[in-house]
């Protein structure tokens, strides 16, 4: 096909402003490119989570129990709206990998005797055990990754204290395990917990529960209540030691998996929001700058008798070839991001496949926002130029109108003036540009606001709160004598008891299950701090609640809420809330001690320890920690922080520097085409001072003292909107997972502010050079 | 006559793809102190690219253009700048005013960086523009606003000044004018002048008419009497 001349000089236009056209597609195409990144990555997640539930059948109702003999089975089973029930039994252990020096503990699950209803198990490596071979087990993928284990491996187990040799033969995963959480803890840790399947009967047999089961689910017909079926589960299993059924929504894996879907679904939004909005906006402007640049080619088109119509189809072409090829790029390299961090995600959530998603709506979106921002931007100002008659637009425009500026006084060199002169002059394109610097300013104060967020949240939790070295859980409540025992061993100076018992919060109408910690009130090792970071402390009567879930309860310190035990003596009391803790990571209720033991009906005892330790004795504490049957596990201090920034810090930051890198992107988009636009509507200017023998130092003075009075006024700004964008970011970012502490540390407005002034010099740098080649002869004959 | 510019030979030729345009083909010429001399020709005679030589503007293929002493055609960029700035005034077509700056100040912007200039109220006065200094250029006529580039390009005290058809946008009246302010700042600087146009009736305020077409010097003729610009009509 033969291209109209005017398609040939649209791309010849195009190409000769190739570097404004590549800057500012870079601006859309990283502003599309979060969007992408950030909605493909969570449709992805969301997609695969829904896809494993249904195809390896994720059940609905989840119950746990001390002992309940196989005959109660066909009660729950009879509950009406229950489709499909199974019992099994599961049982903590300690675990002994070998050679690895640290304490690992697990849940060992016991396989189905005949088929599996529920929670299918995926095999990633290995085979699965044969019927009957009851030292045969199966481990679950993240441990394998994480100790780089192929099948097969021993593992020794010991369950209710009697150790047992394992033979690992496979590798598996399932919906019920996405999310890895060893209990008590608040990340998942792949190198210290696992979850081993083993031959049901034998597990059983270990753990003495020979014809019956401690774990049941069930899945439901369509159109039954949750709530109906748990409250019929718990009192058919209330007498055998019921724990409280639970629905799905307060499953562990699906509850955290929820729980940072939510936070991944703020991130994802407001992320993108905030980007596509910063690029439109800019997109709009310069394209509607640079189109005004065209004024006298817009002139003698319609001089030629095109329509007004048709010239601002022919300028809609422009632009459009730019806001295509910035989607193309933005998706492209969304996708690219989006599909490296799903892997990301993947590697906490022991998903075994995932289902890449990429709606799409996602795309047309992405198309939308830069068709309309760019489209709008060139209409108003080919409009406008189209507007005028030929003759007038073909003259040389006449000279703009200044005056003298507000700033001025007597010695300023006439450069300088030249520069306060045109700022003040039109201050709406001025303040577009401040706008447009600021912008990408705040967004990269956000990019980096996440780091000092994830940093401020451990040190307050694991470098103000947590104090010990080590803690260490017991199988059961234990007396407290057992500290003695534990100050005996190597390296231990200190040890100081907890009580942890499940417990149901209830509060008007809302519920909260989650532990209920009993604390020594003078405790050194483990403080409970307010929201300056000063230790609160402890009442003798009363809880103290994690702020966050005083908010989901609506409670307020002095109401009296009730506290219903899920172990134990079972008791049921209300009791008065004495005040909130500030705690960014879970949530929890805290009570002294003693008054809990008082609560529980038990003497003086404990289910676990903080231990200060001298970490050259670690390993061999370790050692001896294992020997000890009463030690269900121990966690250290250091390990715990290791593996939350290797897992969900890395997840949050990882989604934030690639933002930062977008970032910076559109940063240096906009400030680049800032500076190259102000030349081409300058150069005659500067071409005349050239040829009336100023150098091209002092040339550039004046174009690029005028940008870097602008960088300076946006800077300050964008750090302020930074800050805001911040809070609102901060603001929304609740869950019960995290809450993200407003902190902005000043390294990270320095860094903003750097990437900028970088920017800045860099576009300094390449628009100086092309001052250099400015021709001065043109220059004197060229109307404009 | 001491000699400002002494042209020899000068060559000057674009390469457009695979052809070649050659603007001049071996032009010699003197600029004498004082002189002012209109270069008359049709468009494409080549008198702009040899002026734009003569300013520094423009290099020549070949050939040697001698300013005083100092051979322009072997100055590199920087030297040439600093040539344009100390020595050579120039006058355009369509006045190139900085239009953010107010009269006053676009010759201020010359004089700030010229080693011994005049005041600019002084050039401005030369011009007769000294009631319009505080106007900035979207406030003056075309007259007035090339009287303003007059000013700015004399006030370093030039020793050439060079005015590249400097009334081809103005109507004859107002041309009248500003060709006043030329003949005036010549007569009183002393400043060698070159005048470029297509006017031949320009021709009669100069001391001598150089003819020029096809990229060469066609012939010379001195004029026994300069004609004021008043006595010129077109």
């Amino acid at each position: 096909m033969k291209l109209r001349a005017l398609d040939r000089k649209l791309f010849r236009d195009l190409w000769a402003v190739r570097g404004q056209v590549i800057a500012i597609s870079l601006v859309l195409a990283a502003g599309v490119a979060t969007y992408v990144m950030a909605a493909s990555t969570l449709d992805s997640l969301q997609r695969t989570q829904a896809r494993l539930y249904r195809e390896f059948r994720f059940p609905d109702v989840f119950a746990g129990m001390k002992r309940a003999p196989d005959g109660v089975l066909a009660q729950v089973a009879a509950i009406p709206g229950v489709a499909n029930v199974e019992a099994r039994v599961a049982a903590p252990a300690n675990i002994e990998l070998a050679g690895y020096g640290q304490p690992v503990s697990g849940l060992i699950v016991g396989l189905p005797h005949g088929e599996a209803q529920f929670n299918l198990l995926h095999l990633h490596a290995g085979r699965m055990p044969e019927p009957g071979r009851e030292r045969e087990a199966l481990v679950s993928d993240g441990f394998a990754k994480a100790h780089k284990l192929r099948p097969r491996f021993p593992l020794q187990v010991t369950i209710n204290g009697r150790r047992r040799m394992l033979e690992v033969v496979g590798v598996v995963s399932t919906p019920e395990f996405i999310y890895q959480l060893a209990p008590g803890s608040i990340v998942p840790d792949f190198k210290t917990y696992v979850v081993v399947w083993m031959d049901g009967r034998a597990l059983e047999g270990a753990y003495d529960m020979t014809g019956a089961f401690n774990q049941v689910a069930a899945s439901l017909q369509r159109g039954t209540r949750v709530e109906d079926v748990v409250a019929a589960m718990d009192a058919i299993l209330r007498p055998y030691g019921g724990l409280g059924a639970q629905g799905r929504k307060d499953q562990v894996s699906h509850r955290y998996l929820s729980e940072e879907f939510k936070q991944l679904t703020m991130m994802a939004t407001l992320f993108p929001a905030i980007f596509l909005s910063v690029a439109a906006f800019l997109l709009n402007v310069v394209v509607s700058r640079l189109m005004t640049t065209q004024r006298s080619q817009i002139a003698t088109l319609k001089a030629f008798g095109y329509t007004t119509g048709a010239v601002a189809v022919h300028f809609l072409k422009f632009t459009a070839v730019i806001v295509l090829l910035g989607t193309v790029l933005g998706i492209g390299g969304g996708a690219w991001l989006g599909g490296g961090l799903s892997r990301l995600y993947m590697d906490v959530y022991r998903f075994p496949y995932l289902d890449y998603s990429l709606r799409p709506v996602v795309i047309g979106i992405s198309l939308a926002v830069g068709l309309v921002a760019a489209g709008a931007g060139t209409l108003v100002a080919v409009l406008r130029a189209a507007g005028e008659s030929p003759a007038v637009a073909m003259q040389p425009a006449n000279p703009g109108r200044y005056r003298r500026s507000l700033f001025e006084t007597a010695w300023l060199s006439q450069p300088t003036r030249m520069i306060l002169r045109n700022i003040e002059r039109r201050p709406v394109k001025s303040l577009l540009s401040v706008i447009g610097v600021a912008m990408s300013t705040a967004i990269l104060v956000l990019g980096g606001f996440w780091g000092d967020a994830v940093d401020y949240m451990v040190f307050a939790q694991l470098r103000r709160a947590q104090l010990d070295d080590v803690t260490v859980t017991f199988i059961g409540p234990v007396s407290t004598r057992a500290m003695y025992s534990l100050l005996s061993l190597p390296g231990v100076t200190y040890a100081e008891p907890t009580r942890a018992v499940a417990a149901r919060f209830r509060f008007e109408q809302r519920t909260y299950r989650t532990a209920l910690q009993g604390m020594e009130p003078e405790g050194r090792l483990r403080r409970l701090l307010d929201t300056r970071l000063e230790p609160v402390t402890l009442p003798e009567e009363g809880v103290l609640l994690t702020d966050h879930l005083a908010k989901m309860l609506g409670i307020r310190p002095g109401e009296m809420l009730t506290v219903e035990l899920l172990e134990g003596s079972r008791a049921v009391r209300e009791v008065p809330v004495a005040g909130v803790v500030s705690e960014y990571i879970g949530v929890s209720a805290y009570m002294r001690r003693d008054t809990l033991n008082r609560f529980l009906r038990e003497g003086d005892s404990a289910t676990g320890a903080f231990l200060s330790v001298d970490s050259r004795a670690l390993p061999e504490l370790y050692a001896r920690l294992k020997k000890i049957p009463a030690v269900a596990g121990s966690a250290e201090r250091a390990q715990v922080l290791r593996s939350f920034y290797e897992t969900l810090a890395a997840q949050m930051l990882t989604f934030a520097f690639f933002n930062t890198l977008l970032a910076s992107t559109i940063a240096i988009g906009v400030v680049y085409n800032t500076v190259r636009i102000s030349l081409s509507e300058r150069g005659r200017e500067l071409a005349s001072l050239r040829v009336l023998g100023y150098t091209r130092s002092e040339v550039s003075y004046i174009l690029l003292g005028e940008l870097t009075v602008l960088v300076f006024v946006a800077i300050p700004v964008g750090l302020v909107m930074g800050r805001g964008l911040a809070g609102v970011m901060a603001g929304s970012a609740q869950t019960e997972l995290f809450r993200i502490p407003m902190v902005v540390e000043p390294s990270t407005y320095a860094l903003a502010a750097l990437v900028v002034a970088v920017a800045t010099v860099l576009s300094a740098f390449t628009v100086g050079r092309k001052i250099n080649h400015l021709d001065l002869v043109e220059v004197l004959k060229a109307r404009e | 006559m001491e000699s400002v510019f002494s042209a020899r030979d000068v060559t000057k030729f674009y390469d457009m793809g695979e052809v070649r345009v050659h603007a001049l083909r071996g032009v010699s010429l003197e600029l004498y102190a004082g002189e002012m001399m209109v270069l008359l020709g049709p468009s494409g005679s080549g008198k702009s690219t040899f002026l734009n030589i003569l300013g520094g503007l423009d290099r020549a293929s070949a050939g040697q253009v001698l300013y005083r002493n100092f051979d322009i055609t072997l100055a590199n960029d920087s030297e040439l700048t600093q040539y344009r700035r100390k020595h050579v005034g120039f006058v355009f077509q369509f006045y190139n005013l900085i239009p953010s700056l107010t009269a006053l100040e676009n010759v201020a912007a010359v004089t700030e960086i010229a080693t011994n200039p005049m005041k600019p109220e002084e050039a401005l006065e030369l011009v007769g523009l000294a009631d319009r200094m505080h106007h900035f250029p979207s406030q003056l006529s075309g007259g007035q606003q090339q009287r303003v580039a007059i000013a700015r390009a004399i006030a370093k005290r030039p020793s050439v000044l060079l005015c590249d058809e400097p009334t081809g946008a103005l109507d004859s009246e107002t041309g009248v004018v500003v060709l006043e302010a030329i003949d005036k700042v010549n007569r009183e600087l002393g400043a060698a002048t070159a005048v470029i146009t297509h006017n031949a009736d320009i021709a009669g305020m100069a001391d001598r008419v150089v003819h020029m077409s096809n990229g060469q010097v066609s012939g010379v003729e001195v004029n026994a009497h300069r004609k004021a610009p008043r006595e010129l009509h077109w």
